[in-house]
Formats: C-alpha cells, sequence, structure tokens
C-alpha cells in the first residue's frame, strides 16, 4: 500500500512561508492499493491538489470521509474530478439520524457557502453511510469505527495485500480516560487500531497547551503516543497539525515526541511528523518490528 | 474482551469525573463500572468488585423495597428504563458490603444508539443523611 499525505494540518489551511515544509492545506492522505487503484481519505485541502494530478487518470473514486468538519471536507468543491461528467465519485462518511450524507454535505457545497450546488456537480456522485462491518473497496478491505471527537467521527482500517493503515486524524483518546490503565475495550480506536502497520493519528497538541483545550477533540502529545503504544503500532505518523505550529516548531515536536517514545522503549525510527507531499509505502509485519516492545 | 461501543466510553470517562455516585450497565444490566462515589456509598471500588451480572449485583446491593427485601424485578428504575428505554426514576433502600443501608432516589437515563439500546447510567443520591448505621 503506498501512501501520499496531501494535507496533514488540522482545523483551518495554514498557508505561510513559515508552513511550507510540513504544509498548510488541511487533511488529506492517498493510498495507491495493491491493484493500483486509489482510495482517498478526507477531503481537506489536501485534495485539491491531489485532483489536479488525477482527474483524466481516474474515472472512480472512493473518499472516505472521518468526519464533515469543514477542514476534513472543504477541498471537496474544488476536487477536479468533480467536474468531470466521466468520474464517479463515492463519498463514505459517518451516518447521522439527523440527515442523509448527502444532505449534510449539501450544506457547505450549497448558496450561499458555495457558486454551486452538489447537485450541479457535473460527476456522477453518491453518498454512502459507511456500513456497521468491514466492506470491500477494490482488494481492500475497510472497517470505519465512531472515535472520540466533538460530532459523529469515524477512524478508517485499511488492510491490503497483508498491510494494515489505520488513519484517525481526529481523535482524544484521553478524554477522562486513564489511557495507560484502561481496559483495552474501554478506549476509543482501540480494537481499528491494534497491531496496525501504520498508525496515522491526531497530535495536534503539545501536552502544555492541552489544558486549554480539553474537550477539544484533539490529543495531545503523551495520549497519541500512549494509545499507540496500547494498540502496538508498528509504524506511527503524527496528523493533524495545528495552525498555529511552524515549521521550526513541529521540527521540535519531532524531536520531543522521538525523545519520548524512546523513553518509551519504542523505535526512534517508527515514529515521524506527517508532511506533505510526503510519499511512503506501508511494509508488512514480517519485515518490520513492533513499534513499541511491551513487556 | 470486545470493544465497548463508543457511546458507552464516553459515559464511562463522564461518570469516572462525576462526583454523584453512579454506575453504568449494559443493555442486559449487567453492571459495567462504577465510579468512586458509588464506591464509597457501597464501601467497595469498582476494581475490588469488578464487573457483575445483573442478578449478582442486585443480590449484593439492592435495591430493596420498603419490606427490606429485594425488589421485584419490573419495579426497579433500571429494568424499567431499559425495557422501555425511557428515563425512569424511583427511590428504595441499597445495601453496602459494611451492612450499612441507605435509602436513595435513583435516575436511571437508557444510552440509545445507532444500533439500538446500549445500556443505561444510573445515578443515586442518598436521601438521608443520616444514613449508614448498621442495624
Amino acid at each position: 500500500m503506498k501512501v501520499k499525505v496531501w494535507g496533514a494540518r488540522g482545523s483551518i489551511p495554514a498557508p505561510g512561508p513559515e508552513m511550507n515544509r510540513y504544509g498548510g492545506n488541511t487533511s488529506c492522505v492517498e493510498l495507491e492499493l495493491s491493484d493500483g487503484s486509489t482510495l482517498i481519505i478526507d477531503a481537506g485541502t489536501g485534495i485539491r491538489s491531489l485532483g489536479v494530478g488525477i482527474a483524466a487518470k481516474l474515472p472512480k473514486v472512493n473518499i472516505l470521509l472521518t468526519h464533515l468538519h469543514l477542514d476534513h471536507i472543504q477541498g471537496l468543491m474544488f476536487f477536479a474530478p468533480c467536474f468531470r461528467s466521466e468520474s464517479e465519485l463515492t463519498i463514505w462518511g459517518p451516518s447521522s439520524p439527523e440527515a442523509s450524507l448527502e444532505e449534510r454535505i449539501a450544506r457547505y457545497i450549497s448558496a450561499p457557502l458555495s457558486p454551486v450546488e452538489v447537485r450541479e456537480l457535473p460527476c456522477e456522485m453518491s453518498f454512502l453511510d459507511t456500513p456497521a462491518t468491514e466492506w470491500e473497496l477494490g482488494p481492500a478491505t475497510v472497517r470505519a469505527q465512531a472515535v472520540t471527537h466533538r460530532g459523529p467521527t469515524l477512524g478508517y482500517r485499511i488492510a491490503d495485500a497483508g498491510t494494515t493503515l489505520t488513519y484517525i486524524s481526529d481523535h482524544e483518546p484521553g478524554l477522562g480516560a486513564p489511557l495507560e490503565s484502561l481496559e483495552p475495550e474501554w478506549i476509543s480506536g482501540y480494537d481499528l487500531a491494534r497491531d496496525t502497520d501504520l498508525l496515522i493519528h491526531d497530535c495536534q497538541y503539545t501536552d502544555a497547551e492541552y489544558p486549554d483545550h480539553v474537550g477539544w477533540g484533539h490529543s495531545r502529545l503523551t495520549d497519541t503516543l500512549t494509545f499507540a503504544s496500547r494498540v502496538d503500532a508498528r509504524r506511527l505518523m503524527l496528523f493533524h497539525h495545528d495552525p498555529l505550529h511552524s515549521d521550526e516548531f513541529l521540527d521540535a515536536f519531532q524531536e520531543t515526541a522521538t525523545e519520548r517514545w524512546s523513553e518509551m522503549g519504542g523505535d526512534p525510527a517508527a515514529i515521524e511528523m506527517a508532511a506533505e507531499r510526503d510519499e511512503f509505502e506501508v511494509i508488512a509485519p514480517a519485515t518490520v518490528p513492533a513499534a513499541v516492545s511491551r513487556g | 474482551m470486545e470493544q465497548k461501543p463508543l457511546e458507552l466510553v464516553l459515559a464511562r470517562n463522564f461518570l469516572t469525573s462525576l462526583s454523584t455516585p453512579a454506575f453504568l450497565v449494559d443493555e442486559r444490566g449487567d453492571l459495567l463500572f462504577y465510579n468512586e462515589a458509588a464506591g464509597a456509598l457501597l464501601g467497595i471500588s469498582f476494581e475490588e468488585s469488578g464487573r457483575m451480572p445483573a442478578s449478582e449485583w442486585s443480590k449484593a446491593v439492592g435495591p430493596l423495597g420498603d419490606d427490606g427485601k429485594p425488589m421485584p424485578i419490573e419495579e426497579i428504575p433500571t429494568t424499567k428504563a431499559l425495557r422501555k428505554g425511557r428515563p425512569a426514576h424511583g427511590r428504595f433502600t441499597v445495601r453496602s458490603v459494611r451492612g450499612d443501608t441507605y435509602e436513595i432516589e435513583s435516575s436511571v437515563l437508557p444510552i440509545v444508539a445507532d444500533g439500538g439500546q446500549e445500556g443505561a447510567m444510573i445515578f443515586i443520591w442518598p436521601t438521608d443523611a443520616n444514613s449508614g448505621n448498621s442495624d
């Protein structure tokens, strides 16, 4: 499974020369599956650039949305395949008793917030609630599970060709929960992320910033590391960077995270900070040891 | 152990933070958790007692009716809330492991999510400040 990060920023796009290395686009990750097909997770502003490259090549696209906060759907209206009649887009997302997925997304892609309406988009677009059980998309098996955040929010686990990637971009697993000692079945997202080869996880706040943001739905470093350790993730990518965090800040944050991970017994090479346009491959478990050895 | 639904995870986290004695049960009424305040009332922490089937924990702590005998199951607010999916309230006596009895009021709020009834939160308030004396 090949992965490319098109947007790693959370909350709001954060352009600027001081943000260039990690990027200012909001959440979007592209997966190239074992059969060459593409799966996209989240449609933050990062999806705009992704779409420029694939519009002519891919008539069928599946997009998995974790939730409908603007930073995860804002790029959808600027996703080039939406404006091609040959394109078939399937948007997956969390269900709601209040309105269908299409109706909820249409609140954004409609007047006065948008010059176009969802129904006017030339592509063939369908909206589906994620199933309660895992399902197949091409060669991949996908599982969605609700996780602790503000509003209905999903994490996704994608399994393909013997490798797994778990994406939990917006998550506050430590909210009111002693993550170190809590039984696994009581940890939000545990089952989804257990033994995953790559965990892409919310790490928006430093430990020092977190007290002013408790209950905002995002994780501090300690909780992200503890969660990754508890689920035995083989590799951890810190995601959803705060819009205030410059490149310099994130460099230092990365250093701190790596030191803390090592102190926890983790492999320092198995933790990294997500950066826009990063490309890599998820490696099968036989070739990479678990990121943290748990006694 | 199967991953608990997010709604129960959040409920447990919430009850952990409260000073009001509170319990969390699943859709069958089996005890999943109670907080420190409830543990203080019962005389035993959740860490010591652990989870229990409904029959076992009602046998251990009650509720007891005015006659001091176990309340009929259909009259217990938890039963009403789980069966009907609606809040229920009641007043009865519970018993601690020390043998103390407390008259309490109980409010039960069912937890219903997309998948249906998942359990209930039970909040209790002692009604008598002088309760808790052994017979």
